[in-house]
């Protein structure tokens, strides 16, 4: 009789070597976004015009990746017709490369905006944006590690510290905002301290919905089959009760 | 001393081997055209007598002057003995195979198979031993006539067409049976009509070898048919046939009887030649016409 | 098991002698789709369909557990002449009748099972020559042999023979994998109109077919059914892992 197909032989099977191959790049592209994240947001927040353009110069490198990894998903798809999880890879790594390179580009700007100066705003506007890098860089690294490492319930945990970005994003906002009616000498730049707070709100969400694709190539399930349903409303809306991720509809199933 | 190489020595036994086969076959048709020859030779002055094919054959006649005269009787006798064993060979012969082949799943059908397969190998005088022990004596109306004399014959060809039958039907691709009942088409018209048609040229050829063999037979006949000089006048009587004709006058002391006999031989001869000519032709144009090959 | 299905097995178990080629298969068809039975060599696809339309009983020394219905009726409760009528086959290699021309091909269904009219006949032999997609090719030599043919036109001779007895279902054994690969374009497009008017069941063993033209495959292995849905979903998200190992190539 025939040996069980499912067991382990210890050798690659299939297409394993190229998926794995083509995660590999993805994970690599994302580190380097990761980087020009956090040297962007460096330079910005030191007024360091050298180290600014260090992050632009490497900008050029992200489009490389992000190319040479879509032409690889597209030749793996045409080639060899994959179906089931090897389809969804490399359909997902397609979706997957966009959003790193969003991330890369979110680093960029930052760099791109970076003036001279000492650090713009108060204290705690600084530590408030710090620690929103902290978190953000964080969560870009967990979904390289989910998807590098096929972990997909790393990935589903994603969408949970989206919701302290929110969180952080706001509080940066209301205390800009304050700052900017204050009217200082300091206005331009503590403008600019509005994008960056954005800035790493976006990060955070492309880092989620990289953790998406991934649990959709991992596991085929869709968004909708795992994640409770929000019912979003406008901040001006927003009471201090209606605290940010509130589950006002149960997860479906 | 000469200096063989290989080239030379694998030509040389390929040259000896073609040389041998060349003897083989002429040892092998030495006895057929001899016996044409000297069928011709002793025979063939007599084929050219007009009577030859319809006049009685000649009483004893010592005289120098006795007539030769004909065959006719005997002509006629052997057709007639022919299409009665051809009338019970071919129906039974066919249906047997067809049930052998068909329905193998039953062990009857390989009995039967087995058993035609065993009694090609008689000898035709046990056959015709056979139908003297079952029929001859036991129904003294027709003890001596054509009747016994074509069931002599017959089951020297059952056995024959059986085999041929079931061997052109094995041929027969299981596709085309398959390809049948997947259309609703009930099993046996199926095979009667389908299968039994594609393995026709087979079937045909088979009957013709059966048809050879029989009419070329004089020992069964010997004591079922009898033997007879007279125009046939009724089935019920005594018969002649060609090969009893030649038996008979062959050992005959009387010289025109002899000269008969080997006139006979002679038209035998050539009529079993004609006949397989003529019908392997019309089987090969049967079997282009159907099947392409 | 669906509500709207043609012919469906019930724990339906095959043997070829003491051994059995399939364990317990419950599979429905619904009418007037296509769906297709995948899996590697050995595993009961052929077995299965051939005791759809008892064929599977042909061969000697076989057996079958359980019930193969069709329209609502047990077809091992009515007669087996009858139920081939209702549903056909094609088989694997073309295997037009050789000793017969193209049009006494296509009639032989109708010759054989009555005695229809000449002009009835005729009639039939156009329709089911159309609705191969053969009729254009060999409406001039209706009479040649149908050895004559290709073997792509073979095999359309073949589903127009099965055709013209009008059955209710189409079984089709692997019916591309002796063809080119422009024959089997010409097959698969005649399949994928055939639903219209006809319950298509067709074994491959070529995934990409599968996806091709049909609306539901299910994947069969050592004899048994390990997975069934809509063709699109097995092949992008299959439920089981046996299923995803073998259409990803990673079987052994």
């Amino acid at each position: 009789m025939n040996a069980d197909p499912l067991a382990d032989t210890g050798r690659p099977r299939g297409y394993d070597l190229e998926i794995r191959q083509l995660k590999t790049r993805a994970v690599a592209m994302g580190e380097w976004a990761l980087g020009m994240v956090h040297d962007g947001w460096r330079a910005f927040s030191a007024g360091d015009l050298s180290a600014a353009q260090a992050v632009l110069d490497r900008g050029a490198e992200l489009d490389r990746l992000d190319e040479d990894i879509e032409h690889a998903a597209i030749a793996f798809l045409v080639l060899r017709q994959p179906t089931a999880g090897d389809l969804r890879t490399a359909a997902g790594l397609l979706k997957i490369t966009t959003h790193l390179d969003r991330v890369g580009r979110l680093g960029f700007d930052m760099a791109r905006i970076t003036t001279a100066g000492p650090p713009a705003g108060p204290v705690e506007l600084r530590e408030l944006l710090e620690r929103m890098d902290s978190v953000v860089e964080s969560m870009v690294h967990q979904c390289l590690e989910a998807l590098g490492h096929d972990r997909a319930d790393l990935a589903r945990e994603l969408f949970r510290r989206d919701d302290e970005v929110d969180q952080l994003h706001r509080e940066a906002n209301r205390i800009i905002l304050r700052e900017l009616r204050a009217k200082t000498s300091d206005t331009p730049r503590v403008a600019d301290t509005l994008l960056v707070a954005r800035h790493f709100e976006r990060i955070a969400d492309n880092a989620c919905k990289v953790g998406e694709k991934t649990v959709y190539a991992l596991t085929g399930q869709r968004r909708s089959e795992y994640l409770p349903r929000h019912r979003y409303i406008p901040y001006a809306l927003e009471t201090p009760t209606t605290a940010p991720g509130t589950t006002e509809h149960p997860p479906p199933g | 001393m000469i200096h063989f190489d290989r080239h030379a020595r694998r030509k040389l036994l390929s040259h000896t081997i073609a040389v041998l086969s060349g003897l083989a076959v002429i040892a092998v048709l030495y006895p057929l055209v001899s016996i044409v020859y000297e069928a011709f030779v002793l025979g063939g002055g007599v084929l050219f007598q007009a009577q030859f094919f319809t006049a009685v054959p000649p009483n004893a006649c010592s005289a120098l002057s006795c007539q030769t005269v004909g065959i006719g009787p005997d002509i006629v006798g052997t057709l007639i003995l022919i299409g009665i064993a051809s009338g019970i060979s071919v129906p039974v012969g066919v249906l047997a195979a067809i049930f052998a082949s068909e329905y193998r799943a039953r062990g009857l059908g390989r009995a039967i198979s087995f058993t035609a397969d065993v009694l090609t190998g008689v000898p035709s005088i046990i056959m015709g031993a056979f139908i003297y022990g079952y029929f001859v004596i036991y129904y003294p109306t027709i003890a001596y006539s054509a009747y016994t004399g074509g069931l002599a014959l017959s089951a020297i060809m059952t056995p024959i067409v059986v085999r041929t039958t079931e061997e052109g039907l094995r041929v027969v691709p299981n596709s085309v049976r398959e390809a049948a009942l997947a259309l609703g088409i009930t099993k046996w018209k199926a095979t009667l009509r389908i299968v039994l048609i594609a393995a026709l040229p087979a079937v045909a050829t088979g009957v013709l070898l059966a048809i050879m063999r029989a009419a070329g037979e004089a020992a069964p006949l010997l004591f079922t048919a009898l033997g007879s000089n007279l125009y046939p006048t009724g089935l019920g009587h005594p018969i002649g046939a060609l090969p009893l004709l030649i038996y008979f006058f062959a050992l005959s002391p009387y010289s025109n009887q002899v000269k008969v006999a080997w006139g006979a031989t002679l038209f035998l001869l050539l009529l079993i030649l004609i006949v397989n000519i003529v019908s392997r032709l019309l089987i090969h144009r049967m079997a282009v016409r159907m099947g392409g090959t | 098991m669906l509500g709207g299905d043609k012919i469906r097995t019930e724990h339906l178990t095959a043997y070829y002698g003491p051994k059995p080629a399939i364990s317990d298969v419950t599979l429905g068809f619904a009418e007037h789709a296509v769906s297709a039975i995948i899996g590697p060599s050995g595993c009961g696809k052929s077995t299965l369909i051939r005791c759809l339309n008892r064929m599977h009983e042909t061969v000697p020394r076989t057996r079958v557990e359980g019930q193969v219905v069709l329209d609502g009726e047990d077809i091992y409760q009515l007669d087996p002449v009858r139920v081939r009528r209702r549903v056909g086959m094609v088989f694997q290699k073309p295997n037009p009748f050789v000793t017969m021309s193209i049009y006494n091909n296509v009639s032989a269904a109708l010759r054989f099972n009555g005695r229809p009219s000449r002009e009835e006949t005729d009639r039939q032999v156009v329709r089911s020559l159309q609705q191969a997609a053969l009729w254009d090719e060999v409406k001039d030599r209706i009479d040649a042999p149908a050895v004559s043919l290709s073997g792509g036109q073979q095999q359309r001779l073949c589903i127009a023979r099965a055709l013209a007895a009008e059955p209710e279902v189409l079984l089709m054994d692997e019916p591309c994998s002796a063809l080119d690969p422009i024959a089997t374009a010409k097959i698969e497009e005649l399949i994928k109109k055939l639903k219209e008017e006809y319950t298509v069941i067709i074994v491959t063993h070529n995934m990409q077919q599968a996806a091709r033209v049909a609306d539901n495959t299910a994947f069969m292995y050592i004899g048994k059914l390990i997975e069934f849905g809509p063709t699109e979903d097995l092949f992008e998200r299959p439920k089981e892992s046996l299923t995803e190992a073998y259409i990803t190539g990673r079987f052994g």
